[in-house]
C-alpha cells in the first residue's frame, strides 16, 4: 500500500525532467535555427605526389578520386539560416549557391547550384547527414580538376 | 492464587515442555506451595488430557495420506522463473525505491532513443541524392561504402566548354 502514498518530490521532479528533456530533443530536431555549410574547394591533379596536409581529415574520401596530388585552394564557411541561402565563390570565377531545406531525421537537404559566371553547371538537391559532406567534383582547374566537399551542420 | 495470574501461562507452557529447566523447578515448589496454582495445575492437565483422548479417538479414523502428499509435492514443486524474479525484485527494489522504476523506464527510453538514432545517423552517413541536374552535361554518381563517400563528378563536356584547363586536365577521375 505504500504505492500508493504520495510520491517523492524527487521522483517528480525528475520526472518533470525527463519529459522536458524529451520535449526539448524533439522541438530541436525539427527547428534548426542555422545550418552552418563548409566548403572547401580542392585541387586534385596528377602533376606531383604532394598531399596538403590540411586535407588529412578528408584524405580516405579524396584517395577514391585516384589522383596523385590534393592541394586545399579555399576553405570557407557560412551560417545560413533556415530556408536562406548563401553564394561561396570557388577558384576559376565560378560560384556555388547553397540553400538548405529541411531537417529530418538527423539529415540536411541542401540544394546545391554550381555555375560558371552565368552560366548553369549543376543544379543537385543532397540529402546528409548532420556533420556529414559529400564531394562535388569534375570543373578543370589550372591543369588539374576542382574538388569541392561540402558539408553541413546543424547550429 | 492472588498474585499468581501471570503463573497460570507458565503452566501451560510447563505442561507443554516449553520451560527450561531452572523455571520447571522454580514453577514446581511454587506450586507446591500455592493451593491455587495446585489447583490450576490439576485443571489443566485434566484438561489437556481429555482434549488428548478426544483428538487421539476421533483422529484415528482420518486418513491424513492424501494432505501429507500435498504438503509434499508443494515441498518439492519447482516455483516458476517469473515467482523468483519477482521475490528478487521485492528484495531488491522496496516500495520506496520502486517509486524511481518510472522515472528510470523514462531515462532508458531516452537512451535507447538516442542510440538509435546514432545507429541510424551511422547507417545513413551516406549522402543521398534527390535531384540532378546537370544541363546537358554528362555527369557520374559515386557511392563508395568504405569511406562512406557521395560523389558528384561532372563530366567535361564535349563542345569545348573551359578550353582554358582542358589541355592538361584529365577527362575524369579512375573510380
Amino acid at each position: 500500500m505504500k504505492l500508493l502514498k504520495k510520491p517523492p518530490l524527487r521522483v517528480l521532479l525528475f520526472s518533470l525532467v525527463a519529459m522536458l528533456a524529451v520535449a526539448v530533443t524533439g522541438t530541436a530536431q525539427t527547428q534548426p535555427q542555422n545550418i552552418e555549410v563548409r566548403i572547401g574547394a580542392i585541387l586534385a591533379s596528377n602533376q606531383n605526389d604532394e598531399f596538403d596536409a590540411r586535407l588529412k581529415g578528408l584524405e580516405k574520401q579524396l584517395r577514391v578520386l585516384k589522383y596523385r596530388s590534393y592541394r586545399l585552394l579555399t576553405d570557407k564557411s557560412e551560417n545560413i539560416p533556415r530556408n536562406g541561402n548563401k553564394v561561396f565563390e570557388i577558384p576559376g570565377g565560378r560560384s556555388l549557391m547553397v540553400t538548405p531545406q529541411e531537417f529530418q531525421d538527423n539529415r540536411i537537404a541542401l540544394q546545391v547550384r554550381l555555375t560558371d559566371g552565368k552560366k548553369p553547371l549543376l543544379d543537385t538537391t543532397v540529402r546528409i547527414a548532420n556533420k556529414g559532406n559529400f564531394i562535388l567534383g569534375g570543373p578543370p582547374h589550372e591543369g588539374g580538376v576542382l574538388v569541392l566537399s561540402i558539408s553541413a551542420t546543424v547550429q | 492464587m492472588n498474585g499468581c495470574e501471570d503463573k497460570v501461562a507458565s503452566i501451560e507452557r510447563w505442561l507443554d515442555g516449553e520451560l527450561s529447566g531452572a523455571e520447571s523447578e522454580s514453577l514446581r515448589v511454587h506450586m507446591v506451595a500455592c493451593a491455587g496454582c495446585s489447583e490450576a495445575r490439576r485443571r489443566l492437565e485434566k484438561l489437556q488430557s481429555t482434549l488428548t483422548d478426544v483428538l487421539l479417538s476421533e483422529a484415528q479414523p482420518v486418513d491424513f495420506m492424501p494432505f501429507w502428499r500435498a504438503v509434499q509435492l508443494r515441498i518439492n514443486e519447482k516455483r516458476p522463473w517469473y515467482q523468483d524474479a519477482l521475490d528478487w525484485m521485492r528484495g531488491v527494489l522496496p516500495a520506496s525505491r520502486l517509486a524511481w522504476v518510472v522515472p528510470a523506464v523514462i531515462a532508458l527510453l531516452l537512451a535507447g532513443v538516442s542510440l538509435e538514432s546514432y545507429w541510424r545517423g551511422g547507417r545513413n552517413a551516406f549522402a543521398t541524392v534527390e535531384s540532378i541536374d546537370a544541363y546537358g552535361r554528362n555527369v557520374a554518381l559515386l557511392r563508395e561504402y568504405d569511406t562512406k563517400t557521395t560523389v558528384i563528378w561532372l563530366y567535361q563536356d564535349q563542345e569545348g566548354e573551359n578550353e582554358a584547363a582542358e589541355e592538361t586536365a584529365p577527362s575524369g577521375p579512375a573510380f
